[in-house]
């Protein structure tokens, strides 16, 4: 009998976790250094805490048996933990709580032909308790930073705004607006084209469809819409947002994107993707987004906190950047290969290694354990595993330190 | 560089003229003598994949081609996460249930619950039924669909109809329509957002020279 792992979950054998942890220690840098600390939420959570934000597919969410009767699933992201977590500690925090997470998700990917992988890996932060333009802005600039620290070039970010797009649909009769708003978000112009709306309607819709491209063409023709003061407010912060965006060096090109919204979401104000050229395609590599009601569905007295975050997946990152060449080929060797001369000398040769080891930090010393070989096998053995010292230990542990690459 | 997704059969000679007619020239692809698979346009602005209708929305939706030609039957069926950006206007066809000419059945609300339905569409078939709220059972077949009821394995299909010529000299008759289709353009969601490689002024040239055709 051959075991294998269940469909959909891979091992990752040490090569992929030096070149995974590369990603998340970089990406964990970028996070310390904006100030974010690091939560740990649990991997099963009930049914309901994931479903609570109204975003999240029931069939999508790998569900577990319990012998209490309690409905409970493998979490397929993090937000709905953290803001479960967070919330009913607002109150004694203070204002705003940065938190940052580096963690596994699983999902039943079901939809069109993409799908099978079962566990991903993500990374990701949330801003909670605050609102505003200034938060907005460190979230996407804490984004680029990410990227930037990741040395991923030419990437793309397309930002939009989930309650400007909601508000524009209110034009449409309420009937009508789920339908609008679902081929939008499918990008489905056949079905807008064919729906029984009024020529003006139609016309509208459509426009909110290509309502998308350069950020400053993007604000000018939104703002040709008669729009109410509440809209001109989010017009107007996003366009304070893109105005200190370029300043960032080798940032990543913006496209405004007014029609990016989904079917079924918690995002209430900025959203935003961030999409990589990868040798498998064009893929989205993070996304997140502004959830100012998501805070209050945990709430005991449902009292709402502002939030937004992100986070990125961190296997296409590992896509993305693998034919950069900035990811390690092989896993560290080590650095000393210490080898008891004689069978009696290997009390000593013990001692060497531990003492080599506590002399710095992050030295790699293996044993050689098989008395048998000869010296000229072992020397052979570090070359090939490109290990630069031998060091001969005798019984009286008296180090030969021969140097080999 | 844009990729453009064609189909095999059916779409291709409509696919390639209108290709052509935005300046992207694939009428390799028409050559008997052709076997390659992907081919450059003359003026290196595109390539084309050449591939079985039921995959041009698989190669769109991963991102493989950011431009597809394919029939609404196969986004019916495959519901694949793709954007629906034109309606070309070629490929008139219709998903229809049909049954022997000699069928006691004129309409698929006579059908005994639990009747057998054959049909390459299965996805189809079964949200029509179920619609329908009449079960039944679905056979699913790749090819000549029409032999189901004619061998007494079904009672009746769910399949592509276009002149209805193959239903006639099958003895089969047609019941009920399920939908119309015609040839659409689809792109990889995320490149048409971004506006990778010019896509949107291909889209735009593209979808006045199907208006143009139409009219």
């Amino acid at each position: 009998m051959i075991y294998h792992p269940p469909s959909g979950s891979r091992d990752l054998l040490p090569l992929d976790v030096a070149q995974k942890h590369w990603i998340e220690e970089r990406l964990e840098q970028v996070f310390q250094g904006w100030g974010y600390h690091r939560i740990i939420t649990s991997t099963v959570e009930r049914l309901d805490t994931l479903m609570a934000g109204g975003a999240i597919e029931p069939s999508t969410v790998i569900q577990l048996q319990n012998a209490g009767g309690q409905s409970l699933g493998l979490r397929p992201e993090l937000t709905a933990s953290i803001a479960r977590a967070a919330v009913t500690r607002m109150a004694e925090v203070c204002y705003p709580q940065r938190l940052s997470y580096v963690a596994n998700v699983f999902r039943h990917d079901a939809k069109g032909s993409q799908g099978g992988q079962q566990e991903y890996y993500q990374a990701g932060v949330e801003l909670l308790g605050t609102t505003g333009v200034m938060a907005d802005t460190e979230v996407v600039f804490l984004l680029l930073d990410c990227l930037n620290n990741l040395q991923l070039t030419g990437t793309d970010v397309l930002l939009g705004d989930a309650g400007l797009t909601h508000s524009l649909l209110e034009v449409f009769p309420v009937e009508m607006q789920a339908t609008v708003r679902d081929a939008i978000a499918r990008l489905d112009r056949v079905q807008l084209e064919t729906l029984s709306l009024s020529p003006e309607l139609l016309e509208r819709a459509l426009r909110l469809m290509d309502l998308r491209g350069q950020p400053k063409d993007v604000l000018q023709r939104v703002s040709q819409l008669d729009l109410s003061p509440q809209q001109q407010a989010i017009v107007h912060g996003l366009k304070t947002l893109i105005e200190i965006l370029p300043a960032a060096t080798e940032a990543p090109k913006v496209t405004l994107d007014l029609s990016l919204i989904q079917p079924f979401d918690y995002y209430t104000g900025i959203i935003f993707k961030v999409v990589a050229d990868t040798p498998q395609g064009r893929q989205v590599v993070g996304q997140g987004g502004r959830y100012d009601n998501l805070l209050g569905v945990f709430h005991p007295q449902h009292q709402s906190y502002p939030g937004i975050g992100f986070m990125l997946n961190v296997e296409s990152l590992h896509q993305a950047l693998l034919p950069t060449g900035h990811l390690p080929d092989r896993t560290p060797p080590s650095d000393w290969l210490v080898v008891a001369k004689t069978p009696a000398a290997a009390a000593a040769a013990f001692t060497y290694a531990q003492r080599i080891r506590e002399q710095g930090s992050q030295v790699r010393v293996e044993l050689h354990l098989d008395p048998e070989a000869t010296p000229d096998t072992i020397r052979e053995l570090a070359q090939t595993r490109q290990i630069p010292h031998i060091a001969w230990v005798a019984e009286d542990g008296t180090p030969q330190v021969e140097t080999v690459n | 560089m844009l990729t453009i997704a064609l189909p095999k059969g059916a779409l291709l000679k409509d696919s390639i003229r209108l290709f052509q007619s935005v300046g992207l020239d694939f009428s390799g692809f028409l050559d008997s003598a052709n076997r390659q698979l992907q081919i450059p346009a003359v003026t290196g602005q595109a390539q084309a994949l050449l591939v079985r209708a039921q995959d041009v929305p698989v190669y769109v939706e991963y991102g493989q081609a950011q431009l597809g030609i394919v029939g609404y039957d196969v986004l019916q069926e495959k519901q694949p996460d793709v954007a629906q950006l034109a309606d070309l206007g070629f490929g008139h066809c219709r998903m229809s249930v049909a049954v022997k000419a000699d069928s006691p059945y004129r309409s698929a609300l006579d059908f005994p619950p639990h009747s057998r339905v054959a049909s390459k569409f299965v996805n189809c078939a079964r949200d029509y039924f179920q619609g329908l709220d009449l079960p039944v059972e679905l056979v699913p077949l790749y090819g000549s669909v029409e032999l189901g009821p004619i061998t007494g394995m079904s009672e009746a299909i769910v399949d592509l109809v276009s002149t209805g010529r193959t239903l006639k000299e099958n003895n089969l008759v047609e019941l009920d329509v399920l939908y119309q289709s015609t040839a659409r353009l689809i792109a990889h969601p995320i490149s048409y957002r971004i506006g990778a490689d010019d896509i949107g002024v291909w889209i735009e040239k593209l979808r006045s020279q199907a208006l143009a055709a139409v009219r």
